[in-house]
């Protein structure tokens, strides 16, 4: 018997679709009339070379890969969830406010931060969930408006509520008990980023060795199979939109406490919407989340660092993202490059057989 | 050898398709080895086998949906080089797939149209010369179509055939029709081979597809017999009995005719009062009907397709809203329950349709018979889906049931129709509930496996469980049912025992034939 030959072509696909897409890159820097040798090398360096930059790409992996999460477990039931920006503003907000909390100590402190954070994403997830399980309305719109309510939330929380006097657009710096210490310096990275690792484990746990992970894939592949089979399709996708927004508000908690020490008006930027590409590129799989969001992150991080070095300007890097991520989900290209280095394609796999 | 002489073709200048050598495989199955296929003008030639015998796979390749991995298509003597379905229209050939592919909030005519529209100048469709076009089809062939209906409005006969002017508007000579009865009332088959002898008489060639030996019998020229993706045989209709096909198809001498097992009804486990349910139409809203089925015996419910079938099954399984009435399991109402209470309450429900709802496609074997088994204890460790104990419980059921290919981890949407009912049926059957409702449950299934599903259900009696058999298939409820009850437009229009049926009594009371008997009555 074959054993799904597919899946090996894939990450092999995926992986060549990255090269293309970078050697299409280096054609339009060279077009430009720059180096895209210096510039690759740059972009490199800035990823990886040295205690900031690995330090800046770790910085940048933790919500990635966090939203990346959020956004790929929704998926699995069909629900496709836009808001994990929200969440992580809401929870930024709320760990920011806990962090001013003087006199804790950190044991206590810092869990209770996170705990708000989870607590706050969890609730501003919950309710375009609700809204779509009780009154079938369409959650690519409300998560959506639920983003720019989170958003300009935050701004109001920031110049109006918190006003630091110094005037710079930022909430107070949280106590020292709230905070993870910093690695890697001078970068911010922090030790939030051990986080991820029980994350990623607790959740591909959940999602694919799980009673409740089963009924979520089976509520995502066939409704009236799970209806019928008598799980509870509108519980498991309320559940399954409430676990991506504390994963959600995780994500801005750790920015609050492991990265800035505050928040700082529009600090995201639609860090949540990379995530979501992140989680594209793995085909919404959590076991190959990871990877995918760890690419994106030093492909921004390489980016920073490109423009502090070269006269190569960071919006020719910013396009190479978008390349990748075209190249990997035109399928047709991936499965092409893919079986290239395979001795024998993979036809119409999983495909069914009649008559 | 019979085979060996219609290989030499007698009028080969007849011959518009010959298909040699045709290897064809998916993962974990190979559905087609060495297939050949021959088909004169002007013959309604029949393709039969068991399902997964590679019957559509074979005329799925001729109308270059799949590519075969090798062997030679010839078309009117033209050997075919990367085949499409393109150049599969172009040639002539056109298909009426099991599953209609129409869009339902397009009108008849436009589905006729879509995607060969013939236009004015600047691209306007030319909705006009299509209608006339159409009209010609429908004159010609006594096609029962209404073009300008919505296709979301119209009966399933209907739409068979606006997909079968579909073909003929794209210019189909050679008309392949897969399986084209298994939705169909007699009354509406009997139409639709009205339409293909008119069709043959004008010189269009027609396949078959079927596994309906009576049907084959009735409609067929030539018979061309698949086992396991082989071909077997072809055979002239004249020269072969149903009782040599169906030993062809099978391999060996299949009892269908199952003797009924002797019943020992007791207590009363499914109670059905002033049901009132309304349905997807008029027709099939279920008004006010009461019966009981108790343990030990089977509860036939004939009738006609869309009379409210659907809808019974449904309500009882907590998966459609009840507006009256009451529905009781073993003595607990669970009308409008979750069909998780309904289950708990000791419902076991092998649904009508396998593909949308018995069967999760994506998920393997093991998934879908431990999917309602989640609760189950011995299949769990902790929190987690212990995925050894699973495989080890799907081994068993799989043995036990036999079903084909025995390999758990393959996906259930690569099982062709008897085996992935199989896997309904096992799954239901295994909870060991005291009620099993099924409906449909040999439907698109081939005669092994009908067999093997009809004595599963014997077995269930026996085992002193009620059997609720919802079927539109007559002669599976005479075989089966120590009741039978009659569903005609939502009503139970008529009871009988199992041992005495007037089976002319029992098709008026389908049909509404007594209704026009009596009328014509009272008019003389």
């Amino acid at each position: 018997m074959p054993k799904l030959p597919k899946v090996r072509g894939e990450s092999l696909g995926t992986i060549l679709s990255v090269v293309l897409a970078f050697a299409v890159g280096g054609l339009m820097i060279l077009l430009m009339g720059y180096d895209p040798v210096e510039a690759y090398v740059e972009l490199f360096k800035g990823a990886f070379v040295g205690k900031f930059s690995i330090g800046t790409t770790l910085e940048k992996f933790s919500p990635i890969l966090l939203t990346g999460i959020g956004y790929a477990v929704c998926v699995q039931t069909k629900y496709f969830n836009l808001g994990m920006e929200g969440c992580l503003y809401m929870g930024a907000v709320a760990a920011a406010g806990i962090g001013l909390i003087p006199g804790l100590p950190a044991v206590v402190h810092i869990p209770l931060g996170l705990l708000g954070g989870i607590l706050a994403g969890t609730v501003w997830g919950a309710i375009p969930g609700a809204l779509r399980v009780k009154y079938n309305v369409n959650e690519a719109c409300s998560t959506i408006m639920f983003n720019y309510t989170a958003t300009l939330l935050t701004s109001f929380m920031v110049f109006n509520v918190w006003r630091e006097v110094t005037a710079v657009s930022r909430t107070p710096i949280i106590e020292k008990s709230a905070q993870f210490t910093k690695i890697l310096k001078p970068s911010r990275a922090s030790t939030a980023i051990f986080l991820l690792v029980f994350v990623v484990a607790v959740m591909v746990w959940l999602v694919y060795k799980t009673n409740f992970g089963f009924k979520l894939r089976a509520t995502g592949h066939n409704m009236f199979f799970s209806n019928y089979v008598g799980f509870d399709a509108k519980k498991t996708v309320f559940l399954t939109v409430c676990i991506s927004g504390a994963i959600g508000g995780l994500a801005g908690a750790m920015e609050t406490m492991g990265v800035f020490y505050c928040v700082w008006d529009n600090f995201s930027m639609g860090t949540a919407f990379d995530g979501m590409l992140a989680s594209l590129i793995a085909k919404n799989d959590i076991r190959k989340l990871p990877f995918t969001a760890f690419v994106l992150a030093a492909l921004r991080a390489g980016a920073q660092g490109l423009e502090r070095v070269t006269n190569v300007p960071k919006a020719l890097v910013t396009t190479l993202v978008p390349m990748i991520i075209i190249l990997i989900s035109v399928d047709g290209i991936r499965d092409l490059l893919g079986s290239l280095f395979q001795k024998k394609a993979p036809q119409e796999a999983q495909e069914g057989v009649q008559g | 050898m019979i085979a060996m002489e219609d290989r030499t073709a007698d009028r080969p200048e007849d011959t518009v398709v010959r298909m040699v050598g045709i290897n064809k495989s998916f993962p974990y199955v190979q559905a087609v080895t060495n297939g050949f296929f021959e088909l004169r003008k002007g013959e309604i030639h029949s393709l039969i086998g068991e399902n997964g015998a590679g019957k559509s796979t074979l005329m799925k390749i001729l109308y270059g949906l799949y590519q075969p991995d090798s062997g030679e298509i010839f078309i009117r003597g033209e050997k075919m080089d990367k085949y499409t379905t393109g150049r599969a229209i172009r040639q002539g050939v056109g298909m009426v797939h099991q599953e209609f592919m129409l869009v339902n909030e397009l009108t008849v005519a436009e589905n006729i149209i879509l995607g060969s529209e013939t236009t004015k100048a600047l691209g306007f469709l030319d909705l006009a010369k299509a209608r006339t076009m159409i009209r010609k089809y429908i004159d010609t062939y006594h096609l029962d179509v209404q073009p300008e209906k919505i296709v979301n409005n119209i009966a399933v006969g209907e739409m068979q055939r606006v997909e079968i002017i579909k073909a003929l508007y794209r210019g189909a000579e050679i008309l392949i029709l897969d399986e084209p009865t298994a939705v169909l009332t007699p009354q509406e088959t009997q139409n639709l081979f009205r339409v293909l002898r008119s069709m043959r008489e004008d010189g269009k060639t027609i396949v078959f597809i079927s596994h309906k030996l009576g049907e084959v019998m009735e409609i067929s020229d030539r018979i061309t017999v698949m086992r396991g993706g082989k071909y077997m045989t072809t055979v002239n209709k004249a020269d072969t009995s149903p009782a040599q096909l169906s030993r062809l198809m099978v391999g060996r001498d299949v009892m269908l005719d199952t003797r009924r097992v002797p019943a020992k009804p007791g207590e009363k486990v499914l109670e059905v009062k002033d049901l009132f349910v309304l349905g997807r139409r008029a027709l099939s809203t279920i008004k006010r009907i009461s019966f009981d089925v108790r343990a030990g015996e089977i509860l036939g419910i004939a009738g006609v397709e869309g009379n409210g079938q659907s809808e019974l099954a449904e309500a009882i399984a907590g998966l459609l809203e009840v507006q009256e009435g009451s529905i009781q399991i073993d003595g607990t109402e669970v009308s409008n329950q979750s069909p998780r209470a309904v289950r708990d309450a000791g419902l076991a429900h092998v649904p009508e349709d396998r593909n949308q709802r018995g069967l999760c496609k994506e998920f393997t074997v093991y998934e879908n018979l431990s999917a309602v088994r989640t609760d189950d204890r011995t299949l769990t460790k902790w929190y987690w889906r212990d995925e050894k104990k699973i495989a080890r419980y799907g081994d068993g059921v799989i043995a036990k049931y036999d079903i084909r290919p025995a390999e758990g981890k393959a996906l259930a949407g690569s099982f062709s129709g008897g085996n992935a009912q199989k896997i309904v049926v096992a799954r239901e059957v295994e909870m060991n509930k005291k009620l099993l409702v099924v409906a449909q449950p040999t439907r698109g299934v081939d005669v092994g496996a009908i067999e093997s599903i009809r004595g599963i259900l014997n077995d269930v009696k026996s085992s002193g469980h009620a059997v609720l058999l919802i079927s539109a298939d007559l002669d599976e409820i005479l075989a089966l049912s120590d009741r039978i009850c009659v569903l005609r437009e939502g009503r139970i229009s008529g009871e009988f025992d199992g041992n005495n049926v007037d089976i002319e009594k029992l098709g008026m009371l389908m049909t509404g034939g007594d209704e026009g008997a009596k009328a014509a009555e009272s008019a003389g």
